[in-house]
């Protein structure tokens, strides 16, 4: 009896010690410094730019410099904006725009304070908000049921509620570099967007959407404020580098070189594949059929 | 002397009917005794039925992709100095680049011609391995491998080895990131391997991956070594072919003893030829009007860079797939780590499935202990357990083929990838379970169906006076009626002496004919 319950302890113990290993290790990383790269939400893309503006209140209406400004909604706007919010956004995201806690009957949907315009603005403007099914897991890209003013306004006022940052960009694509875009796409984009951008699926119901067709200032947008699965990108790529990508991708991946004929949907050897065996096998095994004798 | 008027006529005919042409040919048979040989050849019995054009299509692509391959090969640097990259695509311009993939940019941009046969030559590779591939599913299912010709489906299962081998290669050298991936996930197939996995590594590629070994020594393999010893097995393989003669299907007047068909020259010869031409077309229409591999989207391979939804070729595809599905297993102890996630499907996997295909004729022979020797075929439906056995790998080898794409399924019909990969797990076991019988079952239905593979006439429906209908099968097909099938002499106007076998004085001098 006694070995027994000695065997049962000293598995406990065993047992313990393993799973504690992991819990310390997670202790330790919780007190990790911060990597320079990694930004607070509430602070990502703070003016720290060759243009600042500010109105007489001494609140900051744009920022930025030669390759892209960010520019604050109109505070003009804050009326129309909290009318809009309120028909197409409170049901639920509540009327004072801090979301619904987990633990709800409907769910969890998140505040929307502090996040910044561009956040509100990338979100509306792209069609994906107001959601068409709210308990989707991924929001997708769809005709906008709202216009890019009235987004604009709803950005207004819910920045009204609190002034944060980032702003509503506006890249300069005149001054970017093409080349440059297409190397720090392939660095920082194509692991979940393809090289051709035609997007796919991630794990668990998430896709990586197409990105062909996109309006310039959505692109900048999404890269720095990180929409859903996608990593935020502030610190590790300048404005200037996010304007070079931003030139590439609505430039060669909207409209991809296919010099060698027709381009297959940019899916790459799934569908040259296809072609191979069904165009190139195929084809010629009728024409074998065609050439050949048959049984007799 | 002058009785015969000298004219250009008679000069002509002095000549013989074949001129100045026949007189050369009558040289060279003066000297090396090519008539015999020739007309033998010229003579040379083909059966003829469509599914043997099949390897045709094999032997044709490979001869488009000898002659685009030199074409690429006076353009292609092999060679990973960074340059920096001044041609016509702008994305790419002022990028550091490897020569490797800057001579290929170039090749397809700056130089006449060369996009179209780089889109030929890797169009015509995805067309070698396929024709290869199906033909060796007529060779199996129609049972043509057994005995005499077991040797010829080991050196055809060694071609599709080599074939795919060196698709991979050539794939790699533009060092583009899709095949720089491709390159990566290779050396991690070799390190995958107990104890020697990491040695092999470093011995393949001259160190650490990537290295700058690489490239230089893919081209050697893919440029030189591997289509030199395809070559020659091509060589072995078609003249065993032409020393064992072809099988034939059964039919009228086809037996063990004769081949029944038409002779190399002129009726073979002339299908062949054009058929050359076919491949030849297919090929080049691909080429000039599907794009394939358009590296310059991709830009140059870096370690650090990784693209989503990348597949090698379609022939590596199986490979790409059981890599996918196959459970995270590793063993790690002693200092050691055995990842069996990566060592099971990428090593022991396709190591079992060309071990089969290398040891079946080996293995039915033993099964069911038919030793006889055999030239005519079999219709697959009279083999079933061979059939369904063949069908069963087929089955399980496209599943691993289709869950090579599990993203683009996800993404393309909009469900979740966690579903898809689950659901190529389940069907990877499932479908070669139901396709066994399945696959039994019509073929022994196919057995008691009358006629079946058999060409139909049509049934002629007529009226009688009293306006009763009559159903009557209408006469065979003139065509069809074997009445052509009496064997002929096969004349040789060549005047064979019958060479004694005489060893008079004992000293094993022999005297034999010239």
């Amino acid at each position: 009896m006694i070995p027994t319950l000695l065997k049962r302890s000293v598995l406990l113990s065993i047992l313990g010690v393993v799973s504690a290993g992991p819990l310390v290790l997670f202790a330790q990383s919780a007190d990790a410094v911060k990597q320079p790269y990694q930004t607070e939400r509430a602070n990502s893309g703070t003016p720290n730019s060759d243009v600042v503006k500010k109105d007489a209140n001494g609140v900051v209406t744009s920022y930025g410099n030669s390759s892209i400004m960010y520019n604050a909604p109109s505070p003009s706007l804050i009326n129309l904006g909290r009318a809009l919010y309120m028909q197409n956004c409170a049901s639920c995201h509540g009327n004072e725009a801090n979301g619904v806690p987990e633990g709800g009957s409907s769910g969890a949907y998140p505040a929307l304070v502090g996040l910044g315009p561009a956040t509100i603005n990338f979100w509306i403007s792209s069609g994906r908000m107001p959601a068409a099914n709210p308990r989707q897991v991924q929001a997708m890209r769809q005709k906008p049921r709202l216009s890019d003013a009235q987004s604009v306004a709803i950005a207004a006022w819910v920045n009204s509620l609190a002034p944060s940052y980032p702003y509503i960009p506006t890249p300069n694509l005149a001054t970017a570099n093409v080349s440059n875009g297409a190397a720090l796409f392939a660095l920082n984009c194509a692991a979940c967007h393809t090289i051709e951008g035609i997007g796919d699926a991630l794990a668990s119901n998430t896709y990586a959407p197409s990105l062909h067709n996109i309006p310039a200032y959505q692109v900048v947008e999404a890269i720095r404020i990180g929409p859903g699965n996608m990593p935020r990108f502030t610190g590790n790529l300048s404005d200037a580098q996010v304007n070079d990508i931003t030139k590439f991708v609505t430039t060669y991946i909207s409209h991809p070189q296919n010099p060698g004929g027709l381009g297959l949907g940019g899916l790459g050897p799934v569908a040259e594949g296809f072609v191979g065996l069904a165009l190139g096998v195929g084809v010629l095994a009728i024409f074998g059929f065609w050439v050949g004798e048959r049984e007799e | 002397m002058t009785d015969v008027l000298e004219t250009k006529r008679s000069k002509k005919l002095a000549k013989g009917p074949f001129g100045s042409v026949g007189h050369a040919l009558n040289e060279l048979d003066d000297r090396l005794g090519t008539a015999k040989v020739g007309r033998t050849f010229l003579d040379k019995i083909f059966p003829d039925h469509w599914s043997f054009m099949l390897g045709e299509i094999a032997l044709y692509s490979f001869v488009i992709l000898l002659v685009t391959g030199i074409f690429l090969a006076l353009y292609y640097i092999p060679s990973t100095a960074i340059v920096t990259y001044k041609g016509e695509y702008l994305p790419l311009y002022g990028q550091k680049v490897t020569e490797a993939f800057a001579s290929t940019v170039d090749l397809s941009f700056a130089v006449r011609g060369g996009l179209l046969m780089r889109q030929m030559h890797h169009w015509a590779c995805d067309i070698f391995v396929g024709a290869i591939v199906v033909h060796m599913a007529r060779v199996f299912f129609t049972g043509a491998f057994r005995k005499p010709r077991e040797l010829n489906w080991t050196i055809g299962t060694t071609l599709l080895t080599l074939a795919i081998v060196n698709g991979f290669l050539g794939y790699s050298l533009p060092d583009d990131l899709v095949s720089g991936t491709g390159i990566r996930i290779a050396y991690s197939i070799i390190l995958s391997i107990p104890v020697v996995g990491s040695y092999i590594g470093f011995w393949v590629f001259g160190g650490n991956f990537p290295g700058t070994m690489v490239i230089p020594r893919f081209f050697v393999l893919h440029e030189f070594i591997v289509p030199l010893l395809i070559l020659g097995l091509v060589g072995a393989h078609l003249a065993l072919l032409v020393r064992q003669k072809h099988t034939q299907f059964p039919g009228p007047g086809k037996t063990e003893e004769n081949v029944v068909g038409t002779p190399m020259f002129p009726v073979f010869m002339a299908k062949t030829t054009g058929f050359l031409l076919l491949v030849a077309g297919v090929t080049a229409l691909l080429g000039a009007f599907a794009q394939i591999n358009p590296i310059w989207q991709f830009g140059q391979y870096h370690a650090a860079n990784i693209s989503y939804a990348v597949q090698p070729d379609w022939y590596m595809g199986f490979l790409d797939g059981a890599l996918r599905i196959w459970p995270s297993w590793t063993f790690h102890s002693f200092g050691h780590t055995i990842a069996f996630n990566i060592l099971i499907p990428s090593v022991i996997l396709p190591g079992i499935v060309f071990g089969i295909a290398y040891a079946w004729p080996a293995v039915e022979r033993k099964l069911t202990g038919d030793n006889a020797i055999h030239h005519l075929l079999d219709r697959p439906s009279d083999r079933a357990v061979r059939t369904s056995l063949g069908v069963t790998l087929l089955a399980y080898l496209m599943m691993l083929f289709i869950a090579s794409s599990t993203d683009v399924i996800a993404n393309f019909f909009h469900v979740s990838l966690d579903a898809v990969l689950w659901a190529m797990r389940i069907l990877v076991v499932l479908v070669p379970l139901i396709a066994y019988p399945m696959t039994y079952k019509i073929c022994k239905e196919m057995q008691n169906f009358k006629g079946a593979g058999k060409r139909k006439t049509t049934n002629v429906v007529s009226r009688t006076t009293e306006g009763e209908y009559v159903s009557a099968a209408s006469p065979r097909y003139v065509d069809d009626i074997p009445a052509h099938l009496a064997p002929i002499p096969v004349p040789t106007y060549i005047e064979e002496v019958q060479a004694p076998a005489n060893d008079a004085d004992g000293n094993g001098t022999r005297v034999v004919d010239r």
